[in-house]
């Protein structure tokens, strides 16, 4: 079977979706699957019953690694904390996440370590969000004493799509309110990851150079694009783009990784480095790139995508897209299987299956190879591709956010060429001006033309007549 | 010599491309201000115009209930045109908090 994880990845799908709807124990689950692995042993020689058994088993294991992503370690913070509970816990740990500032807020996720209340102490494990009424220098790995009251998270919407289910999906239960500095009490050491510290460190020199060369708007569309980081775009711009269908720009994806893999082989190739070594070192930049952007479902899916195709080419075998895209998706709902349910999950999956899947077959169904004229292909192709992304899309928007966008199409014919153009001119004013001002100034100019020119033709398309509505 | 494969060359001219078009664009924008407009984008595409803007967009906004957005254009109807974005906090339903967020949104000309 050529397309054996793809099939495993869909199978373990459809476990977790299944379990997610249906109360059923973790023991049944686990037992079902004992039993199943051993009648697969035993027909190891019978294929076609073995190769059921082994779908069926990855159908249990999605069920049961779901199952499992619900149950909660002993020590873990939540299990410290009633209902309506007022105490004031003494929590110690390190700051989890690059702290964001939102407002006159500063949001922070905090791994924590140990709990004190009153005088006992205990170690605990698991994740709290502090939200700060006031701006502190603060940054990843710091070790701190937080003193203060835990909360639940509001929902803010029913369902699965509420604020606490967003948070729970991501293990944080609960949330630390800080009004005073008196409540925060550093600590010497460090704690965190060096590769993630030295990933920041990375991107906040990256940020710093956009930031040199361009004004505040180009540079904040520049950052989201290129580094991810999306607090610098404004509420307009967002607007504008989701009603657009355009807003997937502003987020990492396949595109910028293979950016990164593309630039690092070549210079690597400038300073005749082997390809074995080169390879190596490329794959060892997509993960630190994957850190800096922030180790969203899209980066982590193109990052794993990019892997598996390197590997493949390392030891000279053939990469299927489908099997790349099946080991990205074992990769993260490995993980966490709760990601299943993530819109971010679901949109860029949907997408790049849509691309893979229907691209192909329209294009030999239109009969575009015949075509001749390079420019015509190009523009046959941009827009089957738009049109491909956006099929696969436009269910998943129509159902979460209520609304549909016919003129997706027309602006992402316009847009995503431009943005490419972007994103390149952004990966070579961050490499060039980091070291020559004159080249800094020269990229720079161009790439704030092209993020101009984008936005104009962004906010001209969503005036058209019927180019969206909200249902 | 390196020998660059078609894709590598055409990285090379793009580069090229970009660099020509940068110096292009500096020296152009030093000969005539207009040019500077090309690549700089005009306020009104990243935020909109308190002045101008209506109570069905204002309605839209997240940040603004139907209550407050109909005293804004009842204030702008009253004292006419507001003369800057400190104007807002006169306003019943926005205090320091609201007005953070919606500096971010609006400018007045």
């Amino acid at each position: 079977m050529k397309r054996l994880p793809f099939s495993l990845a869909i199978f373990y799908c459809l476990g977790i979706i299944l379990v997610s709807s249906i109360k059923i124990s973790f023991w049944f689950v686990l037992g079902s699957g004992v039993i199943t692995f051993a009648a697969a042993c035993l027909s190891f020689r019978n294929n076609r019953i073995f190769m059921v058994l082994v779908f069926l088993l990855a159908f249990i294991l999605g069920g049961l690694n779901l199952k499992n992503s619900y149950i909660r370690h002993n020590c873990h913070i939540n299990n410290f904390v009633r209902y309506k509970d007022n105490t004031i816990y003494n929590l110690s740990g390190f700051i989890d996440s690059d702290p964001e500032i939102r407002g006159k807020h500063t949001f922070f996720v905090f791994r924590t370590q140990g709990v004190q209340v009153d005088k006992l102490m205990w170690r605990c494990c698991g994740k709290v969000l502090v939200r700060m009424d006031f701006p502190q220098d603060l940054n990843y790995a710091d070790n701190l004493i937080l003193r203060g009251i835990l909360l639940r998270p509001y929902g803010f919407s029913p369902g699965s799509r509420s604020y606490r289910d967003y948070l729970s999906r991501q293990g944080i239960y609960l949330v630390m309110p800080i009004k005073n500095s008196l409540q925060i009490i550093p600590q010497l050491n460090k704690g965190g990851s060096r590769l993630i510290i030295f990933s920041l460190w990375l991107r906040s020199r990256m940020e710093q150079v956009i930031k040199r060369y361009l004004a505040d708007l180009p540079a904040g569309i520049l950052s989201a694009m290129v580094l991810g980081q999306r607090r610098a775009i404004p509420w307009l711009v967002n607007n504008y783009m989701v009603k657009s269908g355009t807003v997937h720009i502003l987020v990492v994806s396949g595109f910028n990784v293979g950016i990164v893999a593309f630039i690092v082989n070549l210079l690597l190739k400038i300073m005749r480095v082997r390809r074995k070594l080169r390879i190596i070192l490329t794959i060892i930049c997509l993960l630190i790139y994957c850190l800096i952007t922030g180790a969203s479902n899209p980066v982590i899916r193109a990052t794993v995508m990019g892997v598996v195709f390197l590997l493949a080419h390392l030891l000279k075998r053939d990469a299927d897209i489908y099997n790349c895209l099946a080991c990205a998706a074992l990769f993260i709902l490995g993980l966490n299987p709760r990601q299943l349910f993530d819109v971010g999950f679901q949109l860029s999956f949907s997408s790049v299956l849509a691309i893979i899947y229907l691209y192909p077959k329209i294009k030999s169904f239109l009969c575009l190879d015949n075509c001749k004229a390079k420019a015509l292909k190009f523009i046959y192709e941009g827009c089957l591709v738009s049109l491909c992304a956006w099929f696969g899309t436009m269910w998943i928007i129509a159902y979460n956010f209520r609304i549909v966008a016919p003129v997706t199409v027309l602006a992402n014919i316009l847009v995503v060429p431009l943005a490419t153009l972007i994103t390149l001119c952004g990966f070579s004013l961050v490499l060039c001006g980091s070291f020559s001002t004159f080249l800094g100034g020269v990229f720079s100019t161009t790439t704030a033309m092209l993020i101009t020119l984008l936005l104009n033709i962004n906010s001209a398309v969503i005036k058209i007549p019927f180019a969206y509505f909200y249902f | 010599m390196i020998n660059f494969t078609p894709e590598e060359k055409r990285v090379i001219l793009f580069l090229l491309i970009i660099a020509f078009c940068g110096i292009t664009l500096n020296n152009l924008a030093k000969l005539n201000y207009r040019v500077k407009k090309l690549f700089c984008p005009q306020v009104y595409l990243a935020r909109i115009d308190l002045n101008k803007i209506s109570l069905e967009e204002l309605i839209k906004i997240r940040c603004l209930p139907v209550k407050t957005s109909q005293r804004i254009i009842a204030y702008r109807l009253q004292h006419g045109n507001f003369s800057s974005l400190e104007a807002l906090k006169e306003i019943r339903g926005i205090g320091d908090q609201r007005y953070e967020k919606l500096k971010d949104i609006f400018f007045v000309e």
